[in-house]
């Protein structure tokens, strides 16, 4: 059996394209990360390090960065792109979506 | 000696040792097998200067660090259940002396015999699928009459965005659930990963089921047919399956 070719991704870059889907696909890091720190047989060795902590502090901050940066395309700040919101008054408007805003927070966690 | 530790990989029944000579460890060290009775411990040198405690804890932070080394965990977890019946450790199981290894052997060897029942002849098989968030579903509302104030007209959109996913989101749960469950009565066991983040594999689309599988050898064609046949029976979801892994996902007892 010959070992997959893993195109492995560091931070956010990204591995190859999605060939097509009838074969299996390699191995990509979080698929390795997802097991070797979080699965197999847990022996306390003599050396010990919490590897739980370690994905929380490594990955996970690493992820929340990067999130950060995608925040804009991520629509964190949809209401700055909206053009039903940008044409018009803009300064009269800011105040109003703030209102609605916590309105639609209202709606939609009341209509659960 | 004092500052070389031992990294213990993983432990496998019936290993040959000689075999272990063609593949290598971390930062390229000999491969070992540490044998109790017929369970070998598959360990490497390191250095303590990396592995130790304080190193560990610096070094893991270091994703190009990690990243190499859990390749290296994987590759030579991959090595030894290709040619023996092998439960891989969880990564960075690091010990002091080989006795200390065989110590731990001796100690775990009831509870390693029988995860190593419960694997041999069998392989982990992942499959995961994806929605397309571009999907169209209905759009459900009208555009708003042009004399609606736009406050409002904001108001109804949202709302009836947030339904379409809602019922988006249920759809997608609900497939999920039909794939897992199907796929695992083609399974000896099936478990539910946490989806992955698309900033760790830049996937596209919605990552809805991160399933990954207990299969019998025998049974993997069967298996594999049924993931094709996923795929067409869900058109608006993509399948993707990866394997055959090391059994981690179902090598996983704790210690007491």
């Amino acid at each position: 059996m010959t070992e997959p070719s893993r195109p492995l991704v560091t931070g956010g870059s990204r591995a190859a394209p999605y060939a097509a889907a009838d074969r299996p696909q390699p191995a990509n890091l979080a698929d390795i990360l997802e097991r070797v720190l979080d699965k197999g047989i847990v022996i306390a060795g003599d050396i010990k390090v919490n590897l739980l902590d370690i994905e929380l502090l490594t990955i996970k901050i690493r992820l929340l960065v990067a999130s950060v940066d995608k925040a804009r395309e991520m629509g964190i700040d949809w209401w700055e792109n909206d053009p039903m919101l940008t044409t018009g008054k803009p300064d009269g408007l800011r105040d109003e979506n703030r209102r609605l805003r916590e309105r639609v927070r209202e709606l939609e966690g009341g209509d659960g | 000696m004092a500052d070389t530790g031992y990294y213990f990989y993983a432990i496998s029944r019936g290993l040959d040792p000689d075999v272990l000579n063609t593949e290598v460890g971390i930062e390229q060290a000999a491969l070992q097998l540490v044998k109790h009775q017929d369970l070998g411990a598959v360990v490497s040198h390191v250095s303590l200067q990396d592995f130790g405690e304080e190193g560990l804890r610096r070094n893991l932070e270091d994703l190009a660090w990690l990243e190499s080394v859990a390749v290296t965990h994987d590759r030579v977890a991959r090595f030894c259940a290709e040619r023996a019946t092998t439960a891989p450790l969880r990564m960075a199981t690091v010990f002091l002396s080989e006795d200390a290894v065989r110590e731990q052997l001796a100690q775990w060897y009831d509870r390693a015999e029988e995860v190593l029942n419960r694997i041999e002849g069998r392989s982990e098989w992942s499959v995961k699928a994806y929605a397309d968030p571009a999907a169209p579903a209905e759009t459900g509302g009208d555009e708003p009459p042009e004399t609606m104030g736009e406050g409002m007209a904001y108001l109804l959109r949202r709302r009836t965005e947030a339904q379409r996913r809602e019922s988006t989101a249920q759809a997608d749960a609900e497939a999920a659930q039909a794939i897992h469950d199907l796929l695992s009565n083609h399974a000896v066991a099936g478990r539910q990963l946490r989806p992955q983040d698309r900033q760790l594999t830049g996937h596209t689309g919605e990552m809805i089921l991160n399933g990954t599988y207990l299969v019998d050898q025998g049974r993997v064609d069967e298996f594999l047919d049924t993931v094709a046949a996923l795929r067409s029976e869900h058109p608006g979801v993509r399948v993707e399956h990866g394997g055959p892994w090391p059994p981690y996902s179902f090598a996983t007892l704790e210690p007491e």
